[in-house]
């Protein structure tokens, strides 16, 4: 058995495989932001204070380009989440690689358009 | 047309792994499979590989080259270019070389029960079986499977999960549950709902592009795993 590994070998691999790779790769991501925001939440327990302080390291203008890549992590993952539901009940079966495309570039609008409200907010509006 | 190419091969002796390159002169039309023999013939005797009909019907020359598997025998060597990197099969133990122990893989063939089950069986008296093409069309296209393990090398499911049938295996089932004279579908869901089944793929669908009988075993998965999900919920209510 090939093992993880075998979740990224792209040689040989077709565009499929691209789409799965960076959906793992993805998921992984999300699921470290996860654990970070759990601990950021349970540190309210502690205090305001201590919530507060953690806060203010990460919600600032230097971390934006952090956040803008959790957010296409997120929109990629989401969005071709989508495509594998549809394909896996058996829907659009024949226009798998389109969906891809199609879901690809849905997702990079929405992180463009999330990263831009981002600025704005930091930027203060 | 003439010229030389070097075959690039991952050679396993039993206790070491290495990397093996054969230079030789290849012509038009020559296939990877051919370059194989000339290799052992003329130049390294000990170099192992599985093949048969050469002709792309018994499915035992499948390597991976130049990272995809595919059929040795079909594949022309100019095709693919002058340097070939040729390796086993993923996803199942190496023997020697590129031979790789296919038993695993046939034995989830096997546990789906890839044949005609009906409560008549009669032997001493048989009967015809009719079908309309429809019925026909229905599941044709997945009964050329040449069980070459191609998909399974492919697939990322079994990379990881060495009890998931893989697509080959569902693909079979499909096949027999998708024949309107075949009456085993219970026993065969029964067998593939599982989490080693249908549920373990995640759509990659790189079955469906390596299958060199362009079978689309990546359809027959789904289309099994909606068979699969009416038949969990049917079993609730019954
Ligand atoms: S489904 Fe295709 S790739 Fe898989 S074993 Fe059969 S012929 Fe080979
Ligand atoms: S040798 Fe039989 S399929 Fe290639």
């Amino acid at each position: 058995m090939k093992g993880v590994s075998g979740w990224f070998t792209l040689k040989g691999k077709s565009l499929n495989s691209l789409a799965y790779s960076f959906h793992r790769l993805t998921g992984i991501v999300l699921l470290l932001y996860l654990i970070a925001h759990l601990s950021f939440l349970t540190s309210l327990r502690i205090g305001e204070e201590t919530y507060t302080a953690f806060i203010s390291t990460t919600v600032r203008l230097e971390t934006l380009p952090l956040d803008s890549l959790l957010f296409l992590a997120t929109f990629y993952h989401a969005f071709n989440g989508l495509r594998v539901v549809l394909n896996e009940f058996g829907l659009l079966y024949e226009a798998r690689k389109a969906l891809i495309y199609l879901m690809t570039l849905l997702g990079l609008l929405f992180w463009l358009y999330s990263t831009y409200v981002m600025y704005l907010f930091l930027t203060g509006w | 047309m003439e010229r030389e190419v070097i075959f690039r091969i991952r050679r396993f002796d039993g206790e070491k792994t290495y990397w093996q390159d054969f230079r030789f002169t290849a012509r038009k039309g020559m296939t990877v499979l051919e370059g194989l023999y000339f290799i052992k013939e003329n130049l390294d005797g000990s170099l192992a590989f599985r093949a048969s009909c050469r002709m792309g019907v018994c499915g035992s020359c499948a390597v991976k080259i130049n990272g995809r598997p595919r059929l040795a025998c079909e594949t022309q060597i100019f095709d693919i270019g002058s340097t070939l990197e040729i390796e086993p099969l993923d996803n199942m133990p190496v023997l020697k070389d590129l031979i790789v122990d296919m038993d695993g893989f046939f034995r989830k063939h096997e546990a789906v029960k890839p044949y005609l089950i009906r409560r008549d069986d009669d032997y001493e008296n048989p009967k015809e079986l009719l079908q309309t093409p429809e019925e026909l069309h229905a599941y044709y296209d997945f009964s050329l499977c040449i069980k070459c393990g191609a998909c399974y090398s492919a697939c990322p499911a079994s990379a990881t999960r060495s009890d998931y049938l893989g697509p080959a295996a569902i693909t079979a089932a499909y096949r027999f549950c998708a024949d309107s004279r075949d009456e085993g579908r219970e026993d065969r869901l029964n067998l593939v709902s599982g989490s080693d089944g249908v549920w373990r793929c995640h759509f990659n669908a790189e079955c469906s592009e390596v299958c060199p009988k362009s079978i689309e075993p990546a359809k027959a998965v789904q289309r099994m795993r909606l068979m699969s999900a009416i038949h969990m919920i049917k079993s609730i209510f019954r």
